[in-house]
């Protein structure tokens, strides 16, 4: 636990996540029109996070990528809050962007459980996503869209701050 | 084994699954991904989905005799009740408030083909493709069908319908007889020369006369045609035409009118499909082919302005590159569709059709030139395809858009379905309307309700005796539709 930011960063990615999600769930049953395509867009994510989970096991380095990882995920929310969604080849879009975050969450979650704070955050996790869904249930005029890219900066600037602090060895 | 469970465990194996599984999800992702007419649970629409209405009940069978009970009972108890087929018509015609709405795609059998009297007997909830499949085997094709195959035989009979065809006139001519259920809950067997004229309001009757249940259509043999393209200018086409018309080798034609800022309403190309005295009973009925290619690139027309000039300039290499080719007239009948579908929240493509006398065509395109912009990139009401039919003097039935030699324009345009945005559509739209009536034209009905009740009234001088006889032959209003109740009740 040399690294501050180690401990916890992964918790407001865990936590946001998860409180996201629900927003995320609207954006891609909106651009997918379908129940065929939203599923095949979930199943797309789930491969994807396989491979990424994959991919970090078989890493031989102990250099990680992570502060990348959030910068990516940070990017892909971004792009969606941004995106409009009354474009009819967005769903195309959506398939890549199914790639590339199942892959960065599976490569992020496989980081996630070698680290020690793993298990000592679960329950903190759990308790601060209770409250935040909570909070959420009360914020009605907000576009999903809105909080997407506020999550999504937010990823962004803790994969800078991860990738500074990094550099600077805490 | 041991070698089978390493191979199994490298990354790279789940990327490419991942990949492979990502391109079966992208070449499967429907183009047409919207819900629409019937198979809604709430309300129905039809397929633009505009009007929508709450229905009391949709009723499917194939049964004649439980059809008959519905309808006698609706008489006696006040009953509505719509017709529906595949619900393309864009004006509330296949359903009514709180009404029962007659599901016909199960009366989808083809009874029996006349090989040596070229003729069809064929349920009414059929499409065009089904008696296609039918009849290609014995050398025989449709006198005169849609562009495309997937409409049902009631429901372009209803609409009176038109295709390529340019020799054997409306649709409702090839009707050789019709079983109908009338208002009243009889099932008739009517023909051309029935003293009742029922097929006079049936036909091109938008399903106020009664539920058609068969048919027995006309044919004529499975020609193989040459196809000849050519670019022209607008104010050529007359003369075209009008030689076309002369000349008995062509069997149809259709043209396209460019709607792109660079050459609008200025150049148009046209394709005839020329007899090459040969008669087919071999070649396939084709499938549709490319789709994804043509609809992103009606797609980037839909973009407008050097898009817009783009997909022509890609639709006339497309047309240099048919000329010559030969194909059969089944074949020729049975165009892409899928390809049109146009999926984006708060807009919708809807159709309208304009038909002018032969004789009037150029003026009546130099005069709208004044209507529409020609580059409609940042406006709501966009143009993207015009595309013209001939139809040939109707004198059989009694709401007839072609009094006489017609030219038929059929505009694909796309608005916003805000408030302002659709009063702006009705406008314009009601604009070009009094322009074709101005040249002696009429409009075509089984679209979205643009029209006035005024306009309505001049298009079609003849709906005091429409309606007269359907409060004669249906006087406890037992046919009705969205349709009806806005321009005829």
């Amino acid at each position: 636990m040399k690294i501050k930011s180690e401990r916890f960063i992964p918790l407001v990615v865990t936590v946001g996540q998860v409180a996201i999600f629900p927003y995320y769930i609207i954006w891609l049953k909106q651009v997918s029109l379908t129940f065929t395509l939203f599923a095949w867009l979930f199943a797309v994510f789930s491969f994807s996070a396989a491979w990424g989970y994959r991919v970090f096991q078989v890493k031989k380095t102990t250099k990680t990528a992570i502060p990348i990882v959030y910068i990516g995920m940070g990017m892909v929310y971004l792009l969606v809050g941004s995106m409009n969604e009354t474009h009819g080849y967005l769903v195309y879009g959506a398939v890549l962007l199914q790639i590339i975050l199942g892959f960065l969450q599976g490569y992020f979650r496989a980081w996630h459980v070698k680290q020690k704070s793993y298990h000592i955050q679960a329950v903190s996790h759990y308790l601060i996503v209770g409250f935040t869904m909570i909070g959420l249930s009360f914020v009605k005029v907000i576009s999903p869209t809105v909080l997407i890219t506020l999550f999504g900066s937010v990823l962004v600037g803790c994969g800078v701050w991860a990738f500074w602090k990094k550099e600077q060895g805490d | 084994m041991e070698r089978i469970t390493e191979f199994a465990k490298k990354p790279w194996l789940l990327g490419v699954l991942v990949c492979v599984f990502a391109i079966g999800v992208l070449w499967n992702i429907p183009i047409e991904k919207r819900k629409y007419g019937l198979s809604q649970s709430n309300v129905t629409t039809d397929y633009t989905g505009l009007l929508p209405e709450k229905v009391e009940q949709v009723i499917k069978t194939d049964d004649y005799r439980e059809l008959q009970k519905i309808v006698k009972q609706a008489n006696v108890q006040g009953q509505h009740i719509s017709i529906a087929g595949l619900q393309h018509s864009q004006g509330g015609h296949t359903y009514y408030k709180d009404g029962i709405v007659l599901d016909m795609k199960s009366f989808n059998k083809v009874l029996h083909v006349d090989e040596r009297a070229k003729t069809v007997h064929v349920q009414a909830g059929a499409s065009w493709e089904d008696v296609q499949e039918a009849i290609t085997p014995y050398g025989l094709a449709l006198k005169v069908t849609q562009s495309q195959s997937i409409f049902t035989i009631g429901g372009s009979l209803s609409v009176n319908a038109h295709g390529r065809d340019i020799r054997f006139g409306p649709m409702a001519s090839t009707v050789k007889e019709m079983t109908l259920l009338t208002p009243t809950g009889e099932i008739k067997t009517v023909t051309k020369e029935d003293q009742d004229e029922w097929m006079r309001y049936v036909l091109g009757g938008y399903g106020l006369f009664g539920v058609i249940l068969d048919v027995t259509l006309e044919l004529t043999e499975n020609d193989v045609y040459t196809i000849h393209t050519e670019e022209i200018e607008t104010d050529e086409y007359e003369e075209y035409f009008n030689n076309l018309l002369t000349n008995e080798k062509t069997a149809m034609h259709y043209a396209r009118v460019s709607v792109a800022p660079s050459s609008f309403l200025d150049e148009m190309y046209v394709i005839d499909y020329h007899t090459t005295g040969e008669i087919d009973t071999e070649t396939k009925l084709k499938d549709e082919q490319g789709v994804r290619v043509s609809k992103m690139a009606l797609d980037i027309g839909r973009q407008g302005g050097v898009l817009e000039d783009l997909f022509w300039k890609t639709q006339k290499l497309y047309i240099h590159s048919i000329d010559g080719d030969t194909i059969t007239r089944n074949n020729a009948m049975r165009s892409e569709s899928t390809f049109m579908e146009f999926t984006k929240p708060a807009h919708v493509e809807i159709l309208q059709e304009y038909f002018v006398p032969v004789d009037q065509y150029e003026e009546y395109l130099e005069e709208l030139k004044k209507l529409l912009s020609p580059d409609d990139k940042n406006e709501d009401f966009k143009v993207h395809n015009i595309t013209v039919r001939y139809a040939a003097k109707d004198e059989i039935t009694s709401l007839n858009y072609a009094t006489e030699d017609m030219l038929g324009l059929v505009i694909l345009i796309q608005h916003g379905l805000k408030d302002a945005e659709m009063k702006d559509a009705q406008e314009i739209i009601q604009k070009w309307t009094d322009l074709t009536l101005n040249y002696g034209g009429t409009y075509y009905l089984p679209y979205y309700r643009y029209q006035t009740k005024e306009q309505f009234q001049r298009s079609y001088p003849e709906w005091e005796a429409f309606k007269f006889e359907k409060e004669q032959r249906d006087s406890n209003e037992v046919f009705v539709n969205m349709f009806y109740e806005y321009y005829i009740k």
